[in-house]
């Protein structure tokens, strides 16, 4: 579905990615893990065409630098981390904006698909009751909820994450997680996502692509690219034994 | 079948009306005090086509006032569409051709012209025109390019200081080309201090294509302009052609804003205070903005002018005073809320 | 830019004085408008002159060779144009004028400071103010220039034509109350009058002639529906003509709207573009009687008629 060959990204004299080639087939959940720093979100928009690169980017053989840009966003979308809204707009508006490349020329499809595509993404998020509030009134959780409704209404076939659950509590994070394996499901849908928990990604990734300073450190099935070995060599620490360490002091005070 | 996020008929109803109603004030008061019949008399006679008497009246409704309302309420209608587009793009509600220093840098490209005398034959005052919507686009780049080097998120602080020296730094400029033009001294500060007396149908008719033209570019780019309010990065996302649109919007801006200064100098502020005032009855749905903010910068504008007009009759106060009188406060309020909501 | 504006105004016309000399002996002391005294050894040679009006009246005075600066907008006689020009009015440069080695500074109460004033006695230079605000105060101008100068015959040969020129004009019955509209810069750029307080309001006065808008105090911007309504006999307008486009009195005579006025219909307008009337100036007389030439004109040919 995706392909990347040879992607690097340069800011000035820093280089933020450097050669990295991989791709994405249907059904796949990609998972792109490593330290701070390791380019991650960076490879994300090269992806949503938001950042210059050289290389070549394709989605279904077709290279995406040329690709028109709202044909390009009625196939990707990508969730940001960060949200900034400027003026109260509605939820439902700015969920809205997602059937933007749906509803321009040709492409257009009828009213009443745009409609419940926005209903079906307002009820997967569990913003329905609030739909007309204004975003500005949001918490941070319920802003990235809106976003991701947002996305969801923009029905792409390959979703791009970066970190989407960063200002969710628990309980919305194992939802959203969930959601999405779901939305995995149906047939020619992708998801590429950057997930510092590593836990997150150990349990619902397929693939996964671990960096290091712009760098492929491995990159292949989850399994085999998330191993102790790979892992410690990256982070510099022992990461097993402190997950361990953690859930045991978990285990510690909850069975008190 | 009628999107929710338009403007119901209603509302389009209802702002016909209250145009109708301050276009008919502002032709029936003015410095001189002419009878209400009489005024009703002499537009019956020109709708009808009755052949016109030619009394004082009908010089001073026909010749005098009419054109000028005409000319004040569709630069007060193109100035705020300017704002709400631009306050739209930057996602920034005090952004306004004023307060960015693009008016002023507008009429440095008129006194540019009128100094070195660029004028096109047969048309009088198309170099004006022209060299007014050129500066204003080369001054929104420059001002736009020095935002974005020092602060790319466009924040409140920026803009309003770089719309200060961007300003200062245009002054010094015209100060520059007055001394080197001396024998125009006269001719150039008058018209920096800018006046919609004397406006003609020809200038009217020069606004209203302009406007119609812009408007509906606007108006087809009211979605992509709510993209880019909710944050530009997003608007990418979502598949807005950001440089296209970007480009089209700033062009189109330059072009209401330079043909307004053109036509009537600089008048500040208009562009910040109605689409600020329509933003807190419609949201900041473009669908909604734009036409509003039309139609209450036409009233809005016909109504400071009247005050203009009026107050010290015979004398009269330039346009630019009452709009920013009102226009500072508004900038102050606008500038309070945005600062307490971070 | 809103600084010049000002600027510019007084440029074109006021300045006030208020001399007096006394003594036969070289040494010589006048008394300027804001009361001070000055007193110089012996008549002034080295004159800065930083408005227009006196450097005209040095000039008149046979003077004009004592200039060592004037103001940037000083523009009559044409000799004045190879006198080394200062900044003048708000941006008056003590520096400019200081290297100029005056003795006499001419200047307004425009834009005068206390400072400005400290600075150039400290200097050595002695500073004379000029603000004339009606044709007594420009006699009396001259005659302080004159003072200064030691030219004080001159200077009353000069007071002396300007009072047998105004008498001649003066005749109130000879225009029998007719109007007048002084228009100052023309209806694109906005319309502005001369009103109550200004020469040209004085000089119609001495002619008989009302002035539309003797209700306004001084320069005022004017609307365009009032000059309708007053309907004056005479349009005098000081638009300068730059050689391109319609002349002053073409533009006044295709105005829409405009061809109901009486001025209009008689094709009754006058153009001085030289600041004859505005500018506290010997010229004023010249001026009052182009004015009155051309009245008279329009007056003869109604009786005749």
């Amino acid at each position: 579905m995706l392909e990347v060959k040879d992607l690097t990204i340069r800011y000035g004299n820093f280089t933020a990615v450097e050669g990295l080639s991989f791709s994405v087939e249907e059904g796949q959940w990609l998972m792109l893990v490593g330290p701070n720093g390791a380019g991650k979100s960076t490879v994300l928009s090269a992806i949503a065409q938001t950042t210059p690169y050289s290389g070549e980017i394709y989605f279904q053989g077709e290279p995406l630098r040329s690709m028109k840009s709202d044909l390009r966003a009625s196939r990707i979308g990508i969730l940001a981390q960060n949200h900034f809204v400027g003026y109260s707009f509605s939820v439902e508006e700015v969920i809205r904006l997602g059937r933007y490349s749906h509803t321009r020329g040709f492409l257009a499809e009828k009213r009443t698909d745009n409609e419940a595509a926005v209903a079906q993404a307002l009820e997967l998020t569990g913003m329905t009751g609030q739909r007309h509030q204004s975003v500005l009134t949001l918490s941070g959780g319920e802003l990235q909820r809106t976003f991701l409704a947002q996305v969801l209404a923009q029905d792409p076939q390959l979703l791009l994450l970066d970190e989407p659950t960063n200002h969710l509590d628990l309980v919305y994070q194992k939802q959203v997680f969930s959601l999405i394996r779901e939305w995995l499901q149906r047939p020619e849908r992708a998801v590429i996502s950057v997930v510092h928990d590593l836990s997150l990604a150990k349990a619902y990734g397929s693939h996964a692509i671990l960096l290091d300073r712009g760098r492929t450190v491995s990159s292949g099935r989850l399994k085999e690219v998330m191993t102790a070995e790979h892992l410690n060599q990256v982070y510099r620490m022992d990461v097993a034994e402190w997950m361990k360490k953690l859930l045991s002091e978990w285990d510690r005070t909850a069975s008190r | 079948m009628q999107r929710k996020d338009h403007l119901p008929t209603t509302a389009y109803i209802v702002m016909t009306a209250l145009l109708g109603a301050a276009l008919c004030l502002c032709v029936c008061i003015g410095s001189v005090n002419i009878p209400l019949a009489d005024t009703l008399r002499v537009l019956r006679d020109v709708f009808s086509g009755t052949p016109q008497e030619e009394g004082l009246n009908a010089s001073i409704i026909l010749s005098v006032r009419l054109p000028r309302v005409l000319c004040v309420a569709l630069s007060g209608a193109a100035l705020s569409l300017a704002g709400a587009a631009m306050q739209g793009l930057l996602k920034n509600p005090l952004a306004d051709g004023s307060t960015l220093g693009v008016s002023s840098g507008a009429s440095l490209g008129a006194v540019i012209s009128i100094a070195f005398g660029i004028t096109f034959p047969s048309l009088p005052f198309a170099g004006t025109v022209v060299m007014a919507v050129l500066f204003a686009f080369l001054s929104l780049l420059l001002i736009l390019s020095l935002a974005w080097k020092l602060d790319s998120s466009l924040s409140t602080n920026t803009i309003i200081l770089i719309g200060v020296i961007f300003s200062m730094f245009v002054s010094s400029l015209m100060n520059i080309i007055i001394t080197f033009s001396a024998d125009r001294v006269q001719h150039i500060t008058f018209w920096t201090m800018g006046s919609l007396q004397g406006s003609s149908y020809m200038n009217a008719g020069v606004l209203g294509a302009v406007l119609t033209i812009c408007t509906s570019v606007l108006l087809s780019l009211a979605e992509e302009l709510n993209a880019f309010a909710v944050g530009e990065e997003n608007a990418a996302h979502i598949g807005v052609s950001v440089r296209r649109v970007k480009l089209t919007v700033l062009i189109t801006v330059s072009v209401l804003i330079g043909v307004c200064v053109a036509i009537g100098g600089t008048i500040s502020f208009v562009g910040l205070v109605t689409p600020h005032m329509v933003r807190m009855i419609t949201g900041p749905n473009h669908r909604r903005l734009l036409p509003l903010s039309l139609f209450s910068g036409a009233i809005f504008l016909m109504l400071a002018d009247l005050a203009a007009r009026t107050l010290l009759s015979p004398r009269e106060l330039p346009i630019g005073v009452v709009t920013s009188i009102v226009g500072a406060v508004v900038f102050i309020f606008i500038f309070y809320k945005t600062r307490k909501g971070r | 830019m809103k600084k010049a504006i000002p600027l510019i105004l007084s440029a074109l016309m006021l300045f006030t004085l208020c001399p007096c000399s006394l003594a036969d002996t070289p040494a010589v002391t006048v008394r300027d408008m804001t009361g001070h005294e000055i007193t110089l050894e012996e008549p002034a040679s080295r004159i800065v002159a930083l408005t227009a009006s006196d450097c005209e009246i040095l000039y008149a005075l046979g003077a004009g060779d004592l200039l060592v600066g004037r103001g940037e907008y000083c523009d009559y006689p044409m000799e004045v144009f190879e006198v080394p020009s200062v900044q003048s009015g708000y941006d008056t440069n003590i520096e400019q004028i200081l290297a100029l080695h005056p003795q006499v500074l001419i200047m307004s109460t425009m834009a005068q400071t206390e400072e400005q004033v400290a600075q150039l006695e400290a200097a050595g230079v002695r500073v004379v103010v000029s603000d004339a605000q009606d044709i007594a105060g420009v006699y009396t101008a001259i005659e302080m220039i004159g003072t200064l100068t030691g030219k004080t015959e001159e200077a009353a040969a000069v007071i002396d034509s300007m009072k047998t020129a105004f008498a001649e004009i003066c005749d109130d019955a000879f225009t029998k109350g007719q109007t007048i509209y002084f228009e100052v810069s023309p209806l694109e750029w906005g319309l502005w009058t001369a009103g109550k307080g200004t020469f040209m309001n004085e000089v119609a006065e001495m002619m008989g002639l009302k002035n539309c808008f003797d209700d306004v105090d001084g320069w005022a911007e004017i609307s365009e529906e009032q000059v309708l309504e007053r309907n004056p006999d005479y349009i005098m307008t000081i638009t300068m003509y730059y050689g391109e486009g319609p002349t002053p009195e073409e533009e006044i005579l295709g105005r829409a709207g405009w061809k109901n006025v009486t001025a209009v219909r008689n094709g009754a307008i006058l153009n001085l573009q030289d600041n004859e009337l505005s500018r506290p100036a010997p010229r004023l007389a010249e001026g009052a009687r182009m004015l009155y030439d051309f009245v008279d004109g329009f007056v003869n040919a109604a009786a005749a008629a």
